[in-house]
């Protein structure tokens, strides 16, 4: 997973309508780098028939030990 | 019993009240007495009601008298974190934005509490809008330690921790989006509930998280937390994600015994880098849950940092998108460091945040594929205890998401697969600052972890132990 450099995040923080400034967006790449770097064997792997509810599902189904 | 009726337990005190042993005025009068004498070195009230709360007490007494009890915690008073709407009053949620802001609305699981006849304090201080875990507010100062008046409570539900530790009230509602109960649990010895997504109602819970937050309550012991979640949980018209159904009897599971359970211990992760007096308090606890019957195993759990992460990506996201039209309008309103973390929910794409939804459900497979041997797991809450209030204070520093992540390492797993965890009181560092840890069940199985968490209560006496 590519983590977004400080130029991606000042161009999101536009487009989002909360512009921040350069030091800003360095700031939040620099706070942010160690998720983008975690959840990177994750991101671009999901089968494409997952969908976010499937967490409800998976919480209702009976589980015993 | 003591004769002090606010150092009660909130189950012995409603009986008390309830037998006529003691009035509610004078286990109101009681509390009172303790938040005038430890409020200035504390700071754990956001605001007192004494005349108020005398007049409900009153009220409370002149009905009983007639005979008629409103329900379990008839005359009982209790304050709760500033962030759950109570129609007619000032509900800041920790913050300067809304300072002035009067609710037109009762939250659900505050009205349950209030239909089963609590007397209302005050309120207590949180972290400006839930978002933080140490307790500091640049607002309305931090909240300070009872152990130890240098250290932090833990956040946010910094006011709920301290004043529960410090017996100012019986028990307290908190609420938990990455650790914000646990951790003031564990910082300040008490016992704190975090409860599944889904099991008790967050209507009129102030938001911050619609996928993870979740409303628990404080309180002196894992009884008095199964008393409050048999209050408060259950379905809701007001609240489509409150799961309908029966519930089971979470009163009657803290009486159970826990001979023959198996109680997991992660091999990794939650073990890793402790400070030693957590690791030598792990390893008491241990002992303890296997003098009572318990078998424990080694579990080895799926990789907890991508668990972390996609904790952050939907925390900071679903945060930012709360409070964009305020970052918009009144950005020089917010605490630095608040502002600094609702910022970071901008470098998150809609596609990476739906990423880490979708994943929500195959992380909680894989996890409950992992503890499929044993009805629970155990775990710190926290590496360290309590740390000093000029240490954490990090403000808006290049660092300070590092610090947060730091603290909040070991609770926001739990919270990206939505688990019930109960943090309960299990020693004391060579220091006097208490160490909790934090029992993890399986989703809507409260009732096994108060199990667990009741029997280590009747083994010890950590949770009975009252600040000076």
């Amino acid at each position: 997973m590519t983590k977004p450099m400080a130029k991606e995040i000042k161009a999101m923080a536009e487009i989002t309508g909360v512009p921040v400034d350069a030091d800003v967006a360095g700031r939040i790449a620099h706070s942010m780098a160690p998720a983008f770097e975690g959840f990177a064997a994750v991101a671009g792997t999901l089968p494409f028939d997952l969908e976010p509810a499937t967490f409800r599902l998976v919480q209702a189904a009976k589980v015993s030990k | 019993m003591s004769t002090e009726p606010a150092l009660m337990s909130l189950t012995a005190v409603a009986q008390a009240i309830a037998s006529k042993k003691f009035s509610s005025r004078e286990v109101t009068q009681s509390c009172l007495d303790r938040v005038a004498q430890w409020q200035p070195r504390l700071n754990a009230f956001m605001a007192i009601e004494a005349d108020a709360a005398l007049k409900a007490a009153d009220a409370a007494d002149a009905a009983l008298a007639k005979g008629k009890s409103a329900g379990a915690l008839h005359g009982v008073p209790l304050a709760h974190k500033d962030m759950y709407y109570d129609e007619g009053h000032v509900v800041t949620c920790g913050s300067k934005i809304r300072r002035d802001f009067v609710a037109t609305t009762t939250a659900t699981a505050l009205q349950r509490l209030k239909d089963a006849g609590t007397v209302r304090l005050g309120s207590l201080q949180m972290v400006e809008f839930a978002y933080g875990p140490t307790g500091h507010n640049p607002h309305y100062g931090p909240v300070h330690n009872p152990w130890d008046v240098d250290r932090i409570t833990g956040g946010s539900s910094s006011g709920s921790g301290s004043a529960v530790a410090a017996r100012l009230t019986f028990a307290a509602l908190g609420s938990d989006t990455g650790g914000s109960i646990r951790l003031p649990a564990h910082f300040c010895g008490v016992t704190g509930l975090k409860t599944t997504v889904g099991r008790v109602s967050r209507a009129g819970a102030m938001p911050l998280s619609q996928s993870l937050d979740t409303v628990g309550p404080l309180a002196q012991s894992v009884e008095d937390c199964a008393l409050l979640l048999s209050l408060m949980a259950g379905a809701d018209p007001a609240d489509p994600t409150a799961i309908a159904g029966p519930l089971p009897d979470y009163l009657a599971a803290t009486r159970q015994s826990i001979k023959g359970l198996t109680i997991g211990v992660p091999t990794a992760f939650y073990v890793d880098d402790l400070d030693p007096e957590v690791a030598r308090i792990l390893d008491e606890t241990l002992a303890v849950l296997r003098r009572e019957g318990a078998t424990i195993v080694q579990v080895e759990l799926p990789e907890q940092r991508q668990l972390t992460a996609g904790c952050q990506f939907v925390l900071t996201t679903e945060a930012a998108a709360f409070h964009k039209r305020w970052m918009i309008e009144r950005p020089g309103d917010y605490g630095a460091q608040v502002f600094m973390r609702l910022q970071n929910g901008l470098a998150v794409s809609g596609v990476s945040y739906l990423e880490a939804m979708r994943w929500r459900g195959p992380a909680l497979a894989a996890h409950n594929a992992a503890v499929a041997g044993v009805d629970a797991m155990i775990m710190p809450v926290a590496p360290v205890a309590a740390p000093t209030i000029a240490e954490s204070d990090v403000g808006n520093s290049p660092d300070a998401e590092a610090v947060i992540q730091r603290l909040t390492r070991f609770t926001r797993p739990i919270n990206y697969l939505g688990l019930p965890s109960l943090s309960i009181p299990t020693g004391f560092t060579q220091d006097g600052l208490p160490v909790g840890m934090q029992v993890v069940g399986r989703s809507f199985d409260e009732a096994m972890i108060l199990r667990i968490g009741a029997a280590f209560q009747r083994a010890t006496d950590f949770h009975e132990r009252v600040p000076k």
